[in-house]
């Protein structure tokens, strides 16, 4: 069930198969992140791979001497450029290894083109997402939606990206979808018809409890990317921008130029794996204590290194000193300029009020300190825009709701129009018409008194007050107590025992702090194992991407607007 | 330390022994249940088999870091942490086999056949076409004579059945004339053609002409190189006129297809033999990678079994493998080098992407001394060495006393026993099974199977040890051998001796027992009596030994009654006894004293004895002499300092080679890091670095301006 590890078993595996020598990497633009986010380079150069290329560059020269590796996606586009490749081929040996299934056709199309015979392996390697994290996968897809229905281009997409995952996995899974969302139901008919039509891939030995696909809809959840985050990678995401485990770092004042784009990867860095789910505070106090270990070990400036000993100490030290060097200078850096912007953007001040919108239900006390924040000239646009789509989406039907008040006042701010609107369409996106879980007021009487119990006992942490949706649908199904009338199964047959293996998947993204909730999930449950995948890995800003190009301008809206009322 | 004491333990895996409790011989699954059940059930026992234990503890604690490491690995992979949380984290979660794969390689080779077929048939065509165009002498001909012998190899296609060029689609007339395309008849019009040199016919059918002539006629081959030599030369002189001619004197026309065809044929044919520059530099690299990997963990090991004092491996050879080892690096580092500057110099410059591709061997090449050069132990010094060994030999000292005083202990109280039962009917009962028990309290003893067959403690002793012998000769644990083999010499000498005495004895003793044997008892009884009472109250004084109190009693009875008069000993015990032997001897030894002053007829005879080995030794026991000799502590200290070439004699001679050593050490290492720092532009620990390597450079050129 680990997402990473299969990607990893993949790669090396193909490897592995080329046998010794100087080796190329030749790859596309997808299966580059795909195969970046596992490895690192020298961990890849240790294999003897020692150039990656890309399958439409042109700037590749004859070498024949190297055995080349094709790792690609089977495209159109990347089948007309192996044609290409065999035709006149730079290299002397090719293994070539697609990350989906590839038609019959292609293979015969490449077959005849292999006229030189460099071809030596042509396989299917299902390593078609992106893994983050060993319990998190991303399909790097942005702009899934159309309305409220599926991008055509982008849903043999998704299907190929999530059964790669089930077929990486040796999974077959049994699928259930969110019912109020047309886009997984359609997903899940998708994933089910591969399944069906690749019956012979999917026969995998059959497990006591087989495993559960479950699909869910981001508009069921708008809050949840909306928040401020406090754990460390969810925060670099939220604040900086975590593509594919790297940062930008580029525009951070008086970076130095190593530092420019830096990893962070859970597999190869151990204080960052140490760090991953800790919140802000810890992580302040554990790089205190990684800069003081580094001070010791550090050689002293003009230190005289006077005996054999002090001489024979320094050398020993030396290469811990030196792997330690790299990761605390990016750490320092990070974390410093995370408390940069936190403080720059008196986050903490936001964070509250968010929290605060998005857990309780006071909301004379809620729209108060929201009127407050909103006067305070060093809130940034994103923030106050933000902190308004959490109001139009938690008092969305409040009788007393002042939310014209609030749009007039981002206006006087200064917010610009595009943002303004982006409210609305939040509202449109993930307001109660859309949705079909409970995302803000509990109905069901258990839901209620444990709400009024965790009233009484006042919160722990109010910046980390919020648990997202997904925590109480994974327990309710965990525990199996999830409705089939708000989750149905797809097909006649349903899962009489508890899950094991499980597979979530959101359409329109996921984020850190749900990747968070399934980690915590994962550790608490026992016998559980879940895993979480989305067609991106949202931040507040990337969220508003998906959300504006979801919603559209001008006919998509009106559009997206008539379909789920004639559909119910 | 721990590696001395791990094949032990493997091995007891083996023998199926396992955690034997040196108690009750309960079989516990894990050190961690013994030493519970030991605290549970013997906490109150005899203190001398405490002492045995605690070293056996000791061992197994230094075990049980590796077995401890060797579950975490597994750990790793199981989830640890699932226990504690109920759930698992997803970095822990249990490896997985390889996704799901399908090979489409099979219909991929089965379409390509069909078509490679074709292609390769083509290619054949024109290639024994030309060799039989090219197979007689041109030169010496005309052009009609050449045209028709050409046509007879290739039958052309008729000049009426083409009107346009095939390939321009140009009109054939006057001027716009048809040619033959020679190896596969078509026409086209003139600028259609192409020409193939005849060097290069020459070439592309040397292949095909050694395959048909290779194995019988091997004359055939040496007329044609020949001839294509002459030719070549000749070709280059009449190149300018026959061009101008027009006469296919030097090469061979022919159409578009066939060049491609032939062309790609020969690129095959070169690359087939062509073997570039970086690919030989970096096959031998990666061979020197290789047998870095190989000896690296061989070097490892000798270093971490020579830092931890042991004489398996001679510190001479393990500075020889570092210095090999050292030279690999210093291979690699020189060939990656020139990878690295491949095609520099020349005029041409090699492709952006070659010149990547050696730099990123190059890179991969630091990487590789980086992690493994600096992760190489450094070797003790000759002089630190020397200290090592001795300290372990030290230890081993007091392990194989401890074996030996067992061994004699057992002996004694056998021996004791043995007098005893004669004498004391009561007290026949408990020691000998006492005392196979504190002889099996290794969990690799083999007695615990034989201890029926052997009640003689020697004879015990004697197996136990060359059990251990065994298993050291397994483990390859020389020094062990070594002092394995000389005690079990030592036991045999002193197992003969007994023998051989004890018949002696037996006569004598036959004659002196039946008028002693009645007053004896009597007497024996009495003092018994006495003894006992003494016991009880003085057992209230001591606090640790309660548990084994009746079987203490009983020794220490019989050793009164029978060994009685040894004097109490000097509370300086001999140096490398455990102290909780100490604890438990003094009281035995004071109980002895005032036990019983005036029967053993031996006493004076043991002295000396009592000074090195305590009451190890009964006075009764009649080889006092072979125990003498044989006396492990006195042999040993006596030889082995000699054997490891005392330390202390030559340590004032080694001193500057030593430092020596570990300057040259050094400076290679220093020298590694500047090229590691230089590497990745770190300019001020590149400064830094050097200064303390010209400080080392420095204070070794003194040292041997010194010498």
């Amino acid at each position: 069930m680990n997402v990473t590890l299969a990607v990893k078993q993949y790669i090396s595996k193909m490897i592995e198969s080329s046998g010794p020598g100087m080796k190329v990497l030749l790859m596309d633009k997808e299966t580059t992140s795909i195969v970046s986010v596992v490895y690192t380079q020298s961990e890849i150069l240790q294999k003897e791979v020692y150039l990656f290329e890309r399958i439409d560059s042109q700037n590749r020269d004859n070498m024949k001497h190297l055995k080349a590796i094709c790792f690609l996606r089977p495209t159109k586009e990347n089948v007309e450029h192996l044609i290409q490749e065999l035709r006149r081929p730079k290299y002397s040996v090719y293994f070539i290894y697609f990350s989906n299934v590839i038609s019959k056709s292609e293979i015969k199309v490449l077959a005849e083109a292999d006229e030189q015979e460099v071809v030596a392996e042509v396989q299917e390697f299902y390593g078609d997402f992106i893994a983050v994290n060993p319990h998190l996968f991303s399909l790097n897809i942005q702009g899934v939606s159309r309305g409220r229905s599926w991008e055509p281009s982008v849903l043999p997409r998704v299907t190929q990206g999530l059964t790669s995952v089930l077929l990486a996995l040796k999974k077959c899974p049994m699928i259930r979808y969110q019912l109020s969302s047309d886009m997984s139901k359609r997903l899940a008919e998708s994933v089910k018809q591969i399944i069906t039509k690749e019956y012979e891939l999917f026969d995998f030995r059959k497990t006591e409890v087989p495993p559960l696909l479950l699909i869910l809809d981001r508009s069921d959840d708008a809050i949840t990317p909306l928040l401020n985050q406090w754990t460390y990678q969810a925060m670099v995401h939220e604040l900086l921008g975590l593509n594919n485990n790297r940062i930008d770092l580029s525009r951070v004042p008086g970076i130095s130029k190593d530092l420019r784009e830096v990893v962070l990867s859970a597999e190869n860095d151990e204080f960052y794996a140490n760090n991953l789910y800790l919140n802000f505070g810890e992580i302040g106090t554990n790089i205190k204590n990684l800069m003081e270990d580094f001070q010791k070990k550090k050689p002293k400036d003009q230190q005289k290194l006077e005996s054999i000993s002090d001489m024979k100490a320094f050398v020993d030290n030396y290469p811990q000193f030196k792997k330690m060097s790299g990761t605390v200078s990016k750490h320092v850096t990070v974390v410093g300029e995370l408390s940069r912007l936190v403080s720059e953007r008196q986050l903490m001040e936001v964070s509250e009020v968010e929290q605060e919108l998005a857990c309780q239900s006071d909301h004379s006390n809620a729209q108060q300190s929201l009127r407050r924040l909103l006067q305070n000239p060093r809130l940034s646009e994103i923030d106050a825009v933000r902190l308004v789509m959490l109001y139009a989406l938690r008092y969305e039907k409040h009788s007393s709701s002042i939310l014209p008040s609030l749009m007039e006042e981002l206006n006087r701010k200064g917010v610009s129009e595009r943002h303004r609107k982006m409210v609305q369409s939040m509202v449109e996106y993930g307001g109660k018409r859309v949705r079909g879980s409970d995302l803000i007021a509990p109905t069901d009487a258990v839901a209620i008194t444990k709400q009024f119990f965790k009233g009484l006992k006042g919160v722990e942490n109010v910046y980390t007050q919020h648990q997202p949706l997904l925590h109480d649908t994974l327990d309710q199904l965990i525990k199996g107590r999830l409705k089939d009338s708000q989750f149905p199964y797809l097909g006649p047959s349903s899962l009489r025992d508890r899950p094991q293996d499980i597979i979530v998947f959101i359409i329109g993204g996921a984020t850190y702090e749900e990747a968070f909730t399934v980690y915590n999930l994962n550790r608490t449950m026992p016998g559980v194992r879940i895993i979480l995948g989305g067609t991106a890995i949202h931040n507040t800003k990337s969220f508003l991407e998906e959300v504006t190009l979801a919603v559209g301008s001008g006919g998509d809206r009106t559009q997206g607007r008539g379909r789920p009322q004639s559909r119910r | 330390m721990a590696s001395i004491y791990a094949p032990s333990l493997e091995d007891s895996a083996e023998v199926k022994e396992g955690f034997l409790c040196p108690l009750c011989l309960k079989d516990l699954q894990s050190f961690y249940q013994l030493q519970g059940h030991y605290e549970e059930e013997h906490s109150g026992d005899n203190r001398h088999v405490s002492g045995q234990l605690k070293s056996l503890v000791q061992k197994a604690k230094k075990a049980k870091d590796k077995l401890l490491k060797r579950d975490g690995d597994e750990r790793t992979d199981g989830g640890y942490e699932s226990f504690y949380y109920g759930g698992v984290d997803p970095y822990m979660w249990e490896p997985q086999e390889l996704g799901a794969t399908r090979s489409h390689l099979d219909s991929f080779k089965k379409q390509r056949a069909a078509r490679i077929d074709h292609y390769v048939i083509e290619v054949n065509k024109c290639i024994i076409r030309l060799e039989k165009l090219t197979s007689f002498d041109r030169t010496s001909m005309d052009g009609a004579q050449i045209r028709s012998l050409e046509k007879s190899v290739v039958s052309w296609v008729n000049d009426q059945d083409v009107p346009f060029c095939p390939d321009c689609g140009g009109k054939f007339n006057i001027r716009n004339r048809r040619h033959h395309c020679r190896l596969c008849g078509s026409i086209m019009c003139r600028k259609c053609t192409e020409f193939l040199p005849l060097p290069m016919a020459y070439k592309l059918t040397s292949g095909s002409r050694e395959a048909l002539w290779a194995p019988g006629q091997t004359g055939s081959p040496g007329p044609v190189t020949q001839q294509t030599l002459r030719r070549g030369s000749i070709t280059s002189i009449s190149s300018v006129t026959s061009v101008l001619e027009e006469k296919d004197e030097d090469r061979v026309r022919c159409c578009h297809h066939c060049m491609d065809a032939l062309l790609r044929y020969q690129r095959k044919l070169e690359e087939k033999d062509h073997v570039p520059d970086i690919v030989k530099l970096y096959e031998r690299l990666r061979t020197c990678m290789e047998k870095v990997e190989a000896k690296a963990p061989e070097y490892t090991r000798m270093a971490e079994s020579l830092n931890a004092g042991e004489t398996a491996f001679s510190l001479e050879n393990a500075a020889g493998l570092r210095m090999e080892i050292q030279k690999y690096y210093e291979l690699i580092d020189v060939l990656s080098k020139k990878i690295l500057t491949l095609g520099l110099k020349d005029e041409l410059q090699p492709h952006p992407k070659a010149l990547q591709l050696q730099r990123m061997v190059r890179y991969t090449a630091t990487l590789f001394i980086q992690e493994k050069l600096l992760g190489l132990t450094s070797l003790p010094t000759k002089e630190k060495h020397e200290e090592l060994k001795e300290k372990r030999r030290e230890e081993l000292e007091k392990r194989a006393q401890q074996e030996r005083q067992t061994g004699l202990e057992a002996q004694k109280r056998r021996l004791e026993n043995e007098k005893n039962r004669p004498a004391l009917s009561t007290n026949g009962d408990v020691p000998a099974p006492r005392m196979t028990k504190a002889a099996g309290w290794l969990p690799q003893s083999d007695t615990l199977h034989t201890r029926s067959e052997l009640d003689d403690p020697l004879l015990q002793q004697i197996n136990n040890i060359e059990s251990f012998l065994r298993q050291a000769r397994s483990a390859n644990r020389s020094d062990e051998v070594a002092m394995l083999e000389e005690n079990l010499r030592q036991l045999q000498d002193e197992f003969d001796a007994q023998q051989t005495s004890r018949a002696i004895r037996l006569s004598q003793r036959l004659a002196e027992e039946t008028d002693l044997q009645q007053s004896q008892i009597q007497h024996l009884q009495q003092r018994e009596q006495e003894h006992r009472t003494h016991t009880t109250t003085s057992s209230d004084l001591r606090d640790a030994s309660e548990r084994r109190e009746d079987e203490e009693d009983e020794r220490s009875s019989g050793s009164t009654h029978l060994s009685g008069n040894s004097p109490p000993p000097p509370d300086t015990h001999t140096p490398a006894r455990n102290p909780f032997e100490e604890l438990e001897e003094k009281p035995t030894n004071s109980q002895m004293a005032n036990g019983k002053k005036q029967y053993n007829p031996f006493e004076d005879e043991d002295d000396e004895e009592e000074e090195d080995t305590g009451n190890a030794k009964s006075p009764r026991n009649p080889f006092e002499e072979d125990c003498e000799d044989g006396n492990p502590f006195r042999e040993v200290s006596a030889e082995s300092p000699a054997a490891s070439n005392n330390p202390f004699d030559d340590e004032d001679d080694d001193d500057d080679t030593i430092e020596e050593e570990l300057l040259l050490q050094q400076i290679d290492n220093i020298r590694a890091y500047i090229f590691d720092a230089k590497l990745s532009g770190r300019s001020d620990e590149v400064e830094l670095l050097s200064e303390n390597l010209k400080e080392l450079q420095r204070t070794l050129h003194e040292q041997k301006r010194k010498k």
